[in-house]
Order: C-alpha cells, then sequence, then structure tokens
C-alpha cells in the first residue's frame, strides 16, 4: 500500500473541477446582483501550497460544460490520480458556517494507492482551513472510478490483475530458460544443412504454441473463477500472449547466454525478482529513483502489468503503448538471443 | 596414392590449423576413396577431432590452411557448408548429443530427417530398413528412447547418422564405453554398412582393434600425421615386413633387455609381459637364429619361442615410440649443444 503524505516526496497529481460560481441567485427579486465571498480560489491556492498534491488543471465547469468529462479522460489515460470537484453551493454553505464538502474521484483501478490518494486530498483541506480560519468541519466524500462491481469477489479481483501478469510472465520464462541449455542434440543438429536462425525460430514458434494454450487455460480459469472483466477477452487474451510472448524472449535470451542448467536457473531467479520488484506492481514506478525509472521502463512488467490492468479495470484497448514497448522489447531480445546463439560454441 | 579425381570422396593437401599462436595440425595430407573406411589414429591431443571438425565445416577458414574437399566441395568457402552437411553424416561419441531421449527412434528419425528435407515416408522407410540392418529389434521402434539398452542406442545413432545416405560418415569414438564383447558387434555392423551402401567412413578412435575394419589408417602425433596406408601396408614397412620374434625369457629385466638391444642386426625390443619381449630383426631369416645362439652364449634363458605377423597395434606402439625418441635425442642435442630446441 502506498501512502502519500506529506512525507512524501511524489506528489499526487490531480485536478480541480469546480461547480461553485461567485455569483448568488436572490431569493428575494431573483436576480443576480448579490456577490459572495469566494472559496474556490483560496481551495486551489491551498492545494497549490500542498506538497502532497499537484494540480495539473483546473475546470471551471459553470464556464466549460464538459469540464468533468476531460478529467474523467484524464483520469483514464493515467495522466491524473484524483478529480476534486468543488460543488456548486461550497463557498455558499461555508459563509454559512456549514461544514465544508468536497467530492473526490480517486483512480480506483490501483485499489491499493486509494487511501493514499485520499489522503493526500485531506492535507490540502487541512492547509484550506487553517489558511482560511475557518472550523475544521470538512467532509470528503469519495466516489471510486474503474471499481469493481460488487458482485464480483473484491478479494479475488484486487489481487488477480496484479498476479496474472507475473503468472503469465513466469510462465513463458519457465517454460524457456532451459530449452537451449537444455538440449544437447543442438550441437549435432548443427551439423546437418540447418541453420542456427531456424533453430531458434523453430523453439520461438514451438512455445509460442504451449504459451498460446498456457495463456487460453488462464483466461479460461480467471473468467471462470470470476474475474471482472471491463475490456474484451480477445485483448485480454492478446494482453497475456504478448506478455507471455515477451517472457519467452527473456527465457531464450538466458538460455542462450547460459553454459550449465544451473547458470541458467540462477539467472532466472535473479532476473524474475529483479523484473517483478521494479514492475511497478508493488512499488510505483513515478517513486523510485530517476535511474531505476529508466530501467524499470525497459522491463516488460512495467508495461504488461499496466496493460492488463488498462483492459481488466478501464476496459482500455490492448493497443496501447505498453503493447509497443513489449513488442519492441520482444523485437530486441529476440536480436540478442540470436546473436548470442549465433556465437555460441558447441561441440560434438 | 593415386586416386581418380571422380572416385575421391575426401582429398586434404597440406592442412595446417592453429588457434591464435598455437599450431594444432602440421601439413596434414591425405586421400579418401569412396567407400573406404579410413581409421584416424592417435593418442588424447594429437588432432584426430580437429581434422574432422575442418571436414565437417566446424572451424572457420580463418583457422586453417590448405587445400581440402569433401565430396569436390571445399569447406573453406561457407556457401558450399550446407552442401558439405547435407552429404556428411556424424555419430558422435556420446549418444545423448545425437538422440532426443524422451522421444522414440522413429521420431529421432523425423526430427533429423526434416533438417535434410526428407519427406516423412521417405524417411521411415529407410530407418527401417536400417533398423533391420543394425538389428534393432522392432518392439524399440516405438517406444521411448531412453528405455533402449547402451548398444541398441549406439546402433541408433549410427542409423541417424545414415539415415539421409550421406558419402561419408564420421564416427567419434563408436567403441568407447562400449564393453569388449559388444566392440566386435559394432565394428562388425559397421563394415556391414559400409559393404551394404557403399559409405566411406572415417573412423575417430583409440581402439586399435578399429583397424581391423579399416582400409585405410592414420596415425596422428601431436597434430602430425606419422603415417597414412592400409593396416597390411604399414605392418610390411616394419623390418622384415613386420615379422616378430616372440621369445619368453626367464627372469627377464632391463638389462636383459639393453643386451639384446645392442646386437646390430636388432631393430626393436618391446617388452609386451612380464616374461615376455617382442624383437624386430633386421632380416627375420637369418638373424633369429643369431639372436638365438647369442642368448644362448650370454646365459640368457629363454623358455619358449613363436614367430608372428606384428599387429597394427604393435606398429603403432613401435611407430609412436620411434616419434618419441626422435624427439628426445632432438631435445638431447640442443641441450648438449647449450641452446633452446628452434
Amino acid at each position: 500500500m502506498s501512502n502519500v503524505s506529506s512525507s512524501n516526496p511524489i506528489p499526487t497529481s490531480c485536478v480541480i473541477v469546480s461547480y461553485d460560481s461567485n455569483t448568488f441567485l436572490n431569493q428575494n427579486n431573483f436576480t443576480q446582483d448579490i456577490e459572495l465571498d469566494n472559496y474556490t480560489i483560496p481551495y486551489v491556492d491551498a492545494v497549490n501550497m500542498s506538497e502532497s498534491l499537484e494540480l495539473v488543471n483546473f475546470f471551471n465547469a459553470t464556464e466549460e460544460p464538459y469540464a468533468m468529462e476531460t478529467a474523467r479522460t484524464m483520469l483514464f489515460n493515467k495522466r491524473i490520480k484524483v478529480i476534486i470537484m468543488i460543488p456548486v453551493d461550497f463557498s455558499e454553505l461555508l459563509i454559512w458556517g456549514y461544514p465544508g464538502m468536497l467530492q473526490c474521484v480517486p483512480d480506483a483501478a490501483e485499489i491499493q494507492n486509494i487511501q493514499g490518494i485520499l489522503n493526500a486530498v485531506q492535507e490540502s483541506v487541512n492547509i484550506f482551513i487553517v489558511a482560511n480560519n475557518l472550523t475544521p468541519q470538512f467532509l470528503l466524500e469519495g466516489f471510486e472510478e474503474f471499481a469493481i462491481p460488487p458482485e464480483y469477489n473484491f478479494q479475488f479481483n484486487t489481487y488477480s490483475f496484479m498476479i496474472l501478469p507475473i503468472m503469465t510472465f513466469g510462465i513463458a520464462l519457465v517454460l524457456s530458460i532451459l530449452v537451449i541449455v537444455k538440449e544437447k542434440p543442438i550441437a549435432r543438429l548443427l551439423l546437418t544443412p540447418v541453420q542456427r536462425a531456424e533453430i531458434l525460430l523453430s523453439k520461438y514458434i514451438t512455445y509460442s504454441i504451449i504459451l498460446l494454450i498456457q495463456v487460453t487455460l488462464l483466461v479460461i480459469s480467471s473468467l471462470g473463477s470470476g474475474l471482472y472483466l471491463a475490456g474484451t477477452i480477445g485483448d485480454l487474451f492478446l494482453a497475456l500472449f504478448m506478455l507471455g510472448f515477451t517472457g519467452l524472449g527473456f527465457g531464450l535470451f538466458i538460455s542462450s547466454l547460459s553454459k550449465t542448467k544451473t547458470e541458467a536457473n540462477q539467472l532466472f531467479f535473479a532476473f524474475f525478482i529483479v523484473i517483478i520488484l521494479l514492475s511497478g506492481i508493488f512499488i510505483p514506478i513515478e517513486s523510485m529513483p530517476f535511474y531505476l525509472q529508466i530501467i524499470a521502463y525497459m522491463l516488460p512488467l512495467s508495461h504488461g502489468d499496466p496493460m492488463i490492468m488498462g483492459i481488466v479495470t478501464k476496459g482500455t484497448s490492448i493497443f496501447s503503448e505498453h503493447f509497443y514497448w513489449l513488442l519492441g522489447i520482444s523485437v530486441v531480445l529476440f536480436i540478442i538471443s540470436f546473436l548470442i546463439f549465433l556465437r555460441r560454441k558447441y561441440e560434438v | 596414392m593415386e586416386a581418380e579425381v571422380n572416385d575421391v570422396t575426401v582429398n586434404v593437401e597440406g592442412l595446417d590449423v592453429a588457434f591464435g599462436d598455437k599450431k594444432i595440425i602440421h601439413d596434414v595430407s591425405f586421400v579418401v576413396k569412396r567407400g573406404e573406411i579410413v581409421g584416424l589414429f592417435g593418442i588424447s591431443g594429437a588432432g584426430k577431432t580437429t581434422i574432422v571438425r575442418v571436414l565437417t565445416c566446424q572451424i572457420d577458414k580463418k583457422h586453417w590452411t590448405g587445400n581440402v574437399t569433401v565430396s569436390n566441395l571445399t569447406p573453406a568457402k561457407k556457401k558450399n557448408h550446407a552442401k558439405i552437411l547435407s552429404d556428411t553424416g556424424y555419430v558422435p561419441q556420446l549418444e545423448e548429443l545425437n538422440l532426443y531421449y524422451e522421444l522414440s527412434p522413429l521420431v529421432n528419425v523425423e526430427v533429423f530427417t526434416s533438417t535434410y528435407g526428407m519427406n516423412k515416408k521417405k524417411a521411415k522407410s529407410v530407418a527401417k530398413e536400417l533398423f533391420s540392418i543394425l538389428d534393432l529389434p522392432d518392439d524399440t521402434w516405438k517406444k521411448k528412447t531412453k528405455k533402449m539398452s547402451g548398444g541398441e542406442k549406439k546402433r541408433l545413432s549410427m542409423a541417424i547418422g545414415l539415415i539421409h545416405n550421406p558419402s561419408v560418415l564420421f564416427l567419434d569414438e563408436p567403441t568407447t564405453g562400449v564393453d569388449a564383447s559388444k566392440r566386435y558387434d559394432i565394428l562388425s555392423y559397421l563394415k556391414k554398412l559400409n559393404q551394404k551402401l557403399h559409405t566411406t567412413m572415417f573412423i575417430i578412435t583409440h581402439d586399435l582393434e578399429a583397424a581391423l575394419i579399416c582400409d585405410k589408417t592414420a596415425i596422428l602425433r601431436e597434430g602430425k600425421l606419422l603415417a597414412f596406408d592400409s593396416p597390411r601396408n604399414l605392418i610390411e614397412s616394419l623390418p622384415s615386413k613386420g615379422k616378430i620374434a616372440r621369445l619368453a625369457i626367464e627372469a627377464l629385466n632391463q638389462d636383459i633387455i639393453d643386451v639384446i638391444k645392442s646386437q646390430p642386426y636388432v631393430k626393436r625390443v618391446l617388452r609386451v609381459g612380464n616374461e615376455v619381449v617382442e624383437i624386430l630383426l633386421e632380416d627375420f631369416e637369418s638373424d633369429l637364429s643369431r639372436l638365438l645362439q647369442f642368448l644362448f652364449a650370454s646365459g640368457i634363458r629363454v623358455n619358449s619361442m613363436s614367430r608372428d605377423q606384428a599387429s597394427f597395434r604393435r606398429y603403432f606402439q613401435i611407430r609412436i615410440n620411434e616419434e618419441e625418441e626422435k624427439e628426445q635425442a632432438y631435445i638431447n642435442l640442443t641441450n648438449e649443444d647449450g641452446g633452446a630446441p628452434e
């Protein structure tokens, strides 16, 4: 669980959508001539002062009718983590001495981060109360976005889309790490007209077929067990296969690199642990040091996890930047594996 | 060694192989005709495998010089590699390098024949023919290879080496790891295959018994080819055409051997047992009686005597000993001169 607090150096990105008008309809003569004190701008100032929040945009909904849609699109595309809505009677209620109320829409696709997001908003409220000498009566009303419907098992779904990418990638790695290092007749096969590239390609094809079966079983068993899928089954299947295919590439790379089975197994554990740790599943990539972020974005799970999470929780398309990243990583791994395999010494 | 060009399967002229400063093969030349069985003999590090690795396109051209052709194609050109490998077979020393143990013999055959572009039907029929020649029991053909006996695996490995009907088959230590009684079986199967299929065979081996089936034998030592000819010709190149006197001498010791060696007509004395020596004489018929008279006069008691033709094993031993003696003499000479050998 990641708690974003004042001590956290990574602020939670947000937008403010304000429905609070600075005009007030006079109940006696139905004119708009009475102006009340406006607390919208002081709250925006409080957000700016808060170290826990980073204000990406401010929308005045009375002037921009599509403000909320724009903000939701930003949330959907992961540009922000929370939408803070200032209700229409925000300033009025505060003036009349009523408790203040703010509405938040956090990105609940990352369920483990919701509390951290709300904590960050709360800090801005605290600053606002102190700066404006208000009675500390404030209500934060949270609406979860992209959350799991109540009829689905919350715990299963919370962990499924975290475990699915790890499982797929792990299966593909385990399938392929010993493919080259274990197969002794490869040396003899090289004394036939067959080319090294053909051998490597045959491994890719064979193990891709096995992966296809594994992914089919994973998808069937996940959906059968009650996985809530906002996206399409095709997208989920393709995403898992793409991630698994990158895993195959990684496995074949380890297999080409290793001289013995023991070495391959050791490399597998070393790589797998690093890939999981830097995947962003357990530690947000944004909170890592810059150099680790660069490494993290080069690793397959860092793209596979958000891609699958997006399909499962938000119904995003597979053809996002993550898909092309995985495709690129696969191509690079194939080329590196081929070059290593080409130089690998075989003696019969 | 004159051979018609069309009849030549393997031609090696002035082959030198070096890795960096280390020269592995020194000026090796030989010609092998179609259908011959050639034995490459030598102790470990003699260069047998290196020569075969050149012939099977495993060593890059930058490491070797000389004119080498296999089935009239030179391994010096990369474009020839696929053609050469299509026309050669290889049976490695360890069956695990040639067989997928989890698959049946017939599926193993399918795997390897697919690399030669053979269709399944033809591959199966050739496999069955080879399995029959090699007496592989029918009930093993579809079972997992790991369940076969060591001898059966060895024969299956030989069948896979020949599955695409190559002109040349290379066999690395085919009798190593096989018990004594089966060694002759393996050699006899090889001869049988050679006679039926007319495949040229190269046998890399330490096992000097393999010379029994060889048409030509090559003896290598430290990368140099000491001899290349038929075993009969090599044996007959020894003094007295390879006739040896085998004497059982009472209380045989090094002094007695030195005394025998001191006779000018004695060409070589080999101790082959506790009390047995084999002696090569300059002129066997006349020198044998002279030797016996000398031994009698010297008080050396000979318990028994027989005459025989030297075996290839004995020729090999003599040839290697000669080389070692020459080398030692050279070292001694240079040490006496006070300079390091060049």
